[in-house]
């Protein structure tokens, strides 16, 4: 019976060893640390976040690793931990990966209130972190410094950019559905001054619960004041079941907004062509010809996880990674140096060049998106449209 | 608005949801009324239920129409799992079994948490949709689409047979006898744990058909199935804990106080209607709303 047990403790003992030689040959791995909902409410969203993160993993390690300065490349790794979707979690795991994991770069959790709940954190440790999946003024309120966001969603100038797009397509009265969760109120408090300033007539403005399982007594009066266009500031779940009943009610509107929803794969995946039209915020196109990277995050991005990147989260995250990458091929991981790189430098991005004021990415306008054929589009603003807004016909 | 509420669209928004929350609460009703079970995983069954119609659907192209017999079918194994598993000493054992309904509580939300992440884990949670029967037609000035209208038919016809079952069938009989008096079914010769078992497996498969249902319409994920939860809870509450024929009279009822509350007031009331109606009951008619008008 001896004899076994040695035989096998001596063939671990060698594939420890060959382990260890295999470790050493190959250059010490660069932690990027992060924390995401992977349970929770929020936990449906994060994907269109997490897969943009392997995806870059995988390219980054494939062209031989995060490139420092002076051309050196080391291989990538991730450290993650589940923050339950509650921004309390988001703050330990983050003081965890900085102080005991000690990991050499950090990467952004999904959504607006961890962002918030963060910030102040990387703060105190000095940390340089790029931001993604958050949008709100709130986010203007921040102190500037350590953090950074690639979006230009911002309710404030979506307020205004909505406006002038449904004045440039002649859209004289509007139905306002509203979420009463906090994006679509932000957005619904700044659009509401900006359509009375156009001259816009606001026929309906319901608020409804995030729980709503059915519209259709909102829907009957919509269609009742027949407006020019429904304005649905929808989170995912109830975009769903606006589009679903708003197509059985026969809504004639040509324009119709569903603020965030329509471009998840799965949305279009619903609805098939009854989605064709359907107006959403985003302020990227997988089909611009102006940013040729994005075409092929695109195309990378459906061959290794089978559905498109969501034109408003999977974009923005990858973006943050692109700076990252850039920054610290400029800088490397010392962090301050990493923060000033950051904070003064241009980069180039599938949503075309970013630089930051403050915390803010100013150069990315502020963009709506419209689904044609199946295809997410840039509709405006004109500067950076890939295709023309086009009245909604029929479901 | 007089029009608005008389139209037949809002009826019929109301039978769908109204139909949706009876079948949800269904299954709750039965698995609490006869082994007092409180499945705080029951909104995790639907969400299985959905998920087996979207991939028979996606990858094979079957109907949602067959899924529900395999969704029942996994459900029910799932519910055989369960009981055999965690259930049956426990309630064998008077000591244990007194107990059983705050540890049920426990376990099954335990359970919760495996099934959503096993599902997250296998399928990533990313939301899945598809798209069968979506064709609208109008019906005497009413728009339907017609999965909607088959979900209103499949589940209002799998409550009232459920029903049927239980008044004319003998098995039926022991059922409700053992809701009702579990010692004295006993006594008359009902076999308590074959009751049980049948029981908490047809309970499962209802979820499971109901969560099929939902896949046509709604957007699939892990964690989906919470809300469901907690209708079904508010639903057999306010009909009575383990009254079968009053909680599909309930569901009914919320569904239409749902629609009809939002027309008359605003969406932004919908939950001030329904916990309302659920605080209300609990604090005027604990035994629930229907206990003696309805008797099954």
């Amino acid at each position: 019976m001896k004899r076994p047990n040695s035989l096998a403790g001596l063939a671990l003992t060698a594939l420890m060893t060959l382990a260890s030689t295999g470790a050493e040959l190959a250059a010490d791995p660069i932690r990027i640390g992060y924390s995401i909902a992977r349970t929770g409410i929020f936990a449906a969203a994060a994907p269109s976040q997490e897969n943009p993160y392997l995806l870059w993993q995988d390219q980054v390690n494939a062209s031989g690793g995060l490139e420092l300065p002076g051309g050196e490349k080391r291989p990538v790794e991730f450290v993650s931990y589940d923050d339950q979707s509650n921004p309390a979690n988001t703050v330990r795991i983050y003081e965890r990966l900085i102080t005991q994991d000690k990991v050499d770069l950090l990467a952004a959790p999904w959504g607006t209130p961890m962002h918030l709940a963060l910030a102040p954190v990387l703060q105190r440790y000095k940390f340089p972190m790029v931001g993604n999946t958050a949008a709100s003024v709130q986010l203007r309120k921040v102190a500037p410094g350590y953090i950074w966001f690639t979006t230009s969603a911002i309710p404030d100038s979506m307020g205004t950019e909505m406006a002038a797009m449904l004045k440039a397509n002649g859209m004289t009265s509007v139905a306002v559905l509203a979420n009463e969760l906090p994006y679509a109120q932000e957005f619904r408090s700044f659009l509401l001054p900006a359509l009375k300033e156009a001259g816009i007539e606001v026929l309906v403005d319901q608020s409804y619960p995030p729980d709503a399982k059915d519209m259709t007594s909102m829907l009957v009066e919509v269609k009742g004041k027949a407006p020019d266009a429904v304005l649905a500031l929808t989170y995912p779940a109830d975009a769903f079941l606006f589009t679903g009943q708003a197509r059985e009610l026969g809504i004639a509107a040509p324009f119709v907004l569903s603020l965030i929803g329509p471009t998840i794969d799965a949305y279009r995946k619903a609805f098939g062509p009854g989605a064709n039209g359907i107006v959403s915020s985003a302020h990227w196109s997988g089909q611009a010809d102006a940013w040729p990277r994005g075409k092929a995050f695109f195309d990378a991005y459906v061959a290794k996880f089978g559905e498109e990147p969501d034109a408003l989260d999977s974009a923005v995250t990858w973006m943050s990674m692109e700076i990252l990458q850039q920054a610290v091929a400029k800088a490397g991981l010392d962090r301050e140096k990493l923060r000033e790189a950051i904070s003064t430098g241009t980069f180039e991005t599938i949503n075309g060049e970013v630089t930051f004021e403050g915390v803010q990415n100013t150069r990315t306008p502020t963009g709506f998106v419209q689904i044609q054929d199946g295809k997410i589009e840039l509709v405006w603003p004109p500067a950076i449209a890939t295709a023309e807004f086009a009245p909604k016909q029929g479901w | 608005m007089v029009d608005t509420l008389l139209s037949g669209q809002l009826l019929f928004a109301a039978l769908v949801s109204g139909s949706l929350y009876a079948l949800v609460a269904l299954g709750l009703n039965l698995v609490y009324g006869t082994l007092r079970l409180l499945n705080i995983a029951h909104g995790d069954l639907v969400m299985i239920g959905a998920y087996v119609a979207f991939w028979l659907f996606t990858l094979w192209a079957v109907p949602p129409l067959v899924a529900l017999v395999l969704a029942a079918v996994l459900c029910a194994g799932l519910g055989w799992a369960v009981y055999a598993g965690l259930f049956r000493r426990m309630l064998a054992k008077p000591a244990l079994a007194k107990r059983v309904e705050a540890n049920s509580l426990i376990l099954f939300y335990g359970i919760s948490v495996i099934l959503q992440n096993a599902a997250a884990l296998a399928f990533t949670a990313s939301p899945r949709a598809y798209r069968w029967l979506d064709t609208v037609i109008t019906w005497g000035g009413v728009s339907m689409t017609l999965n909607r209208l088959l979900t209103l038919g499949v589940a209002a016809g799998i409550c009232f047979g459920v029903l049927a079952f239980l008044r004319f069938h003998l098995f039926g009989w022991g059922l409700r006898a053992v809701i009702q008096r579990k010692d004295a079914a006993q006594v008359v010769g009902v076999n308590i744990e074959r009751v049980q078992l049948i029981t908490i497996c047809a309970g499962f498969a209802v979820a499971g058909m109901a969560g099929v249902l939902v896949s046509m319409t709604e957007q699939i994920t892990p964690f989906m199935g919470f809300p469901f939860t907690i209708v079904a809870f508010v639903v057999i509450i306010v009909g009575g804990l383990g009254n079968i024929g009053a909680g599909v009279l309930a569901g009914f009822a919320l569904g239409l106080v749902e629609t009809y509350g939002i027309a008359l007031t605003s969406a932004g009331y919908r939950s001030i209607l329904i916990y309302g109606i659920f605080v209300g009951v609990l604090m005027l008619r604990p035994e629930g709303l229907f206990t003696k008008a309805v008797r099954t």
